[in-house]
């Protein structure tokens, strides 16, 4: 039986959605297969590490007695041993526990788990691990290095520009007059934060001000997008390696004016409707209600799932992720948005609809995360020199 | 094993004892079988919790002062016995003390048997006796439901399809023995047009004395197949009891299902009664088996009848059509027929598909017995699926025919070719694993050992596509 380490929580605003998407996403569903010991490894928010099996008891973190557990419970490390290996103090006789893991299953989502960081660490130790490697979840999270990449590759998406902080605090006109060209209204976002944490949808120039300090409290990259009119959002999830599956292209229900913030996703489950009934198609999935799949013209449809998987490979995503796109619903425009290394629940919800169970999900990127770590096995890293003898 | 004796002593024990009680129907020979192969009593509990009924507060009450007294008495007797240095004594008071368990496991079931035999016997029979007047004296049509199998199903049939035209009263649920009978009678009006009285034959004689009391016209016997063998020993004893039916209503009066194949060796060919093709006469074509309906047309001489019920199975074809013949004889009309079959649904865990997840889940936990799994196979293998997963934890009460039922149940299963098979992992595990191998299963197998589990995470297993059907369930006391 393989010994499955999931890690969740992490130094991010996204702290509790991750460990909602480990709990009841992950830590499951690998349970009922039958197959996994599973070991959870939560990231609290000072950044200590905890092993514990209690971590896998929703009830721990919902009634707050992880507050408790932490005060109490011995902090874990690891042990990189051509391989990667939990330790914690068993707190008896200075004895301590050891779990040799097999395979590393991030929940994280945001900053300091979902943008590559974690997954160096599983690179140096030489551990299979679910999901997009370094590069590419560096790549992800970054939304003005994911533009520019796929723009490399000739992936259409809206007009955009970006600053860093520094620059709007010593430049600040000059970069208010390089935004005041493009079109209203637009989108302000800060470059590297999931979740729709800290954007805001600028209308006019009055208020673009107070959009950019937003969310250049947020990151120290801003990036600022012409918005899409007669908007369709959709996105796309997608697993695999060298050959990537996709699920629905799914439609989440949205005003058209309105976007897919924080509270709408994870808070509200769909406040933004403002009590429409949904009908039809209408599921309320992990992130509130939508479409699956996404109610636009076959044409289109198709168009969106091959800019999908084009952007997916293009930023080398492995194992899983999740492609936002925004569709001009009179000009059937389809662009690209942004990419979501490790989507809340693992959107789960359109896996079902797609024919995987939560736990074939969970197991299919078992598989994927072993055949990647197996094929870079294959590869030669080190070589033998004689350089240290003409020393 | 060291667990397991603490599990004694634990605070829980008496309420534990209780819950074993009342899942056995406070019936002290099986719950004594199941006390005495507990091995740890923690974790006998496992499906639900001590419902706290008034006589399970009171015998919760009763265990809970006698273990105090008993305790009590025994710390007496160990200070008095050390005082004294007599040390036989003092044994005696620590036999006591280890003792109280066990004592009082035993000792709760004699209220039990007292108010049985001094109470409840006496108060049944003369209840019986009363309703024997009462059923003679009914007018209406009264038709007895009996067999193995499928009885339950075919008695709710009746109800609903002769309720479109006629004034009909059924047995309620499964209450099919003399004292119930004996007080559902006294809840008629008299004026019922039919009665339809289910008969739950147990032990041998009791279709006879249910018969005789009750004194219906007609007889439909369901099938047969081996169930209760803890009392009739052999099916030969079963079907012999149940075809004691015949004596009281008459061959020409007794109706079968002619698709129960151990059933046909007691009857002669010409036998009227009901299967797939024919019912009572009436010629079934066109049938249709989907995942939520089943549709068929019913012919005879002049008349037809398209008939859609939101039953599911290929099995159900039958019954419904002897249901939708015995409307019409019994004067109902084209239309009041085609209303009642159409008005006939799953009943609650018996082949009742529901959407979970996105996948539909046939509920047929109800089911126990090797027709119904039978039933429930070809159902699945029928079916149009992108997976098919089969769970079920076997049958109970097979007596000496365990192993080669349950050999036969993997044998089925393998037939079906599911992708999946969840067994629930138990005493008959083994005997259904070995029955799938010698028919070379290539499926996935997975043994699951905590039932609850499984089915309350049932949503995280299928997806959309999938059919799933569970067939039969084992409370705590089977395991």
């Amino acid at each position: 039986m393989k010994t499955i380490a999931v890690f969740f929580g992490g130094r991010s605003a996204e702290h509790d959605v991750s460990i909602v998407t480990a709990l009841a996403s992950i830590i499951k569903p690998l349970e009922l297969s039958r197959e996994y010991q599973v070991e959870p490894v939560y990231i609290a928010k000072d950044g200590s590490w905890y092993w514990d099996q209690r971590l896998k008891d929703i009830a721990l973190f919902r009634t707050g007695d992880i507050e408790d557990f932490i005060r109490k419970a011995p902090k874990a490390h690891i042990l990189f041993d051509n391989g990667l290996t939990l330790v914690k103090s068993s707190q008896f006789a200075g004895r301590k526990a050891y779990k040799h893991i097999d395979v590393a299953f991030t929940a994280m989502h945001g900053t300091h788990g979902e943008d590559g960081e974690l997954m160096g660490i599983f690179e140096m130790a030489n551990v299979p691990y679910v999901g997009c490697g370094v590069s590419a979840s560096a790549i992800a999270m970054d939304k003005v290095l994911s533009k520019q990449v796929a723009e490399s590759a000739g992936i259409a998406s809206t007009p955009w520009t970006w600053f860093t902080s520094n620059e709007l605090s010593q430049n600040h006109s000059a970069v208010v007059k390089r935004i005041n060209t493009m079109k209203y209204p637009l989108f302000v976002k800060p470059a590297r934060l999931g979740s729709s944490i800290g954007i805001t949808k600028v209308d006019s120039p009055d208020n673009l001000v107070n959009a950019l300090e937003v969310a250049a409290h947020y990151d120290d990259k801003v990036i600022v997008e012409e918005a899409v009119p007669n908007l369709i959002e959709v996105t796309l999830p997608i697993i695999g390696n060298e050959d990537p599956e996709p699920a629905y292209l799914e439609q989440p229900l949205l005003d058209a004016n309105d976007f897919f913030d924080f509270e709408t996703k994870y808070m509200g489950q769909g406040k933004k409707m403002g009590g429409k009934k949904m009908s039809g198609g209408a599921k309320q999935g992990a992130q509130g209600y939508s479409k699956i799949p996404a109610e636009v013209s076959q044409k289109v449809y198709d168009e969106a799932v091959q800019m999908g998987l084009a952007v997916y490979k293009a930023l080398g995503c492995e194992g899983i992720a999740r492609i936002d796109m925004l569709i001009n619903s009179k000009t059937n425009a389809v662009l690209f948005n942004e990419v979501n290394p490790l989507p809340g629940s693992l959107y789960a919800h359109n896996w079902r609809a797609k024919g995987y169970s939560a736990v074939d999900l969970v197991t299919r990127l078992i598989e994927l995360a072993i055949a990647r770590h197996a094929k870079v096995a294959k590869k030669q890293t080190a070589f033998a020199t004689n350089f240290l003898k003409q020393f | 094993m060291i667990r397991g004796f603490l599990s004694l002593y634990s605070f829980n024990y008496p309420r534990i004892v209780i819950y074993m009680l009342q899942s056995t129907e406070y019936m002290v020979k099986p719950y004594l079988q199941w006390y005495w192969r507990t091995a740890n009593f923690t974790q006998v509990a496992r499906r639900r919790s001590l419902d706290m009924t008034r006589r399970a507060k009171l015998l919760l009450l009763v265990m809970r002062l006698g273990v105090a007294l008993q305790i009590a008495l025994a710390i007496v007797l160990l200070v008095h016995a050390y005082d004294a240095r007599n040390w036989q004594l003092f044994n005696i008071g620590v036999v006591l003390l280890l003792s109280f368990p066990v004592i009082w496991a035993h000792l709760i079931t004699v209220p039990l048997i007292l108010a049985r035999h001094l109470i409840a016997v006496p108060l049944e029979r003369k209840l019986v006796k009363q309703s024997a007047a009462l059923f003679s004296k009914h007018e209406g049509i009264k038709i007895a439901v009996l067999g193995s199998y499928g009885k339950t199903t075919v008695k709710e049939l009746l109800l609903t399809v002769l309720g479109a035209g006629k004034d009909v009263a059924a047995t309620p649920a499964n209450k099919n023995v003399a004292a119930s009978h004996a007080r559902w009678v006294r809840t008629l009006t008299g004026k019922e047009e039919v009665l339809i009285i289910e008969y739950g034959e147990g032990a041998p004689g009791d279709i006879k004395r249910f018969a005789d009391t009750t004194k219906p016209d007609l007889a439909v016997i369901t099938g047969i197949a081996p169930a209760h063998l803890d009392q009739y020993k052999t099916l030969e004893a079963a079907a012999q009891d149940i075809f004691s039916i015949v004596d009281v209503v008459g061959s020409e009066n007794t109706y079968v299902n002619r698709e129960s194949e151990p059933l046909l060796s007691y009857v002669n060919k010409n036998q009227d009664g009901y299967d797939t093709s024919e019912a009572m006469g009436w010629k079934i074509s066109k049938i249709s088996v989907s995942v939520d309906k089943t549709s068929f047309v019913m012919k005879k001489g002049k008349k037809t009848l398209n008939l859609h019920s939101g039953l599911v199975g290929r099995h159900l074809v039958g019954p419904l059509a002897f249901c939708a013949a015995i409307a019409s004889e019994l004067g109902m009309s084209n239309k009041q027929i085609e209303k009642g079959v159409a008005e006939t649904k799953p009943f609650e865990h018996r082949m009742q598909p529901r959407l979970l997840a996105g996948g539909w889940v046939i509920d047929d936990t109800y089911n126990g017995n090797l027709e119904g799994v039978r039933a429930g196979l070809s159902l699945l293998n029928e079916l149009k699926a992108k997976r098919k997963i089969y769970v079920t934890p076997g049958l109970v009460d097979q007596g000496e025919q365990t192993e080669a039922i349950h050999h036969e149940v993997g044998e089925l299963i393998a037939d079906a070719k599911p992708d999946k098979v969840v067994l629930m992992k138990n005493s008959v595990t083994a005997f259904i694993q070995a029955g799938l191998a010698a028919k070379e299963y290539s499926g996935e197998v997975v043994i699951e050992d905590d039932p609850l589990r499984f089915y309350t995470h049932l949503d995280q297993v299928i997806a959309v596509g999938d059919v799933v059907l569970m067939q039969n369930d084992w409370t705590d006391n089977y395991n």
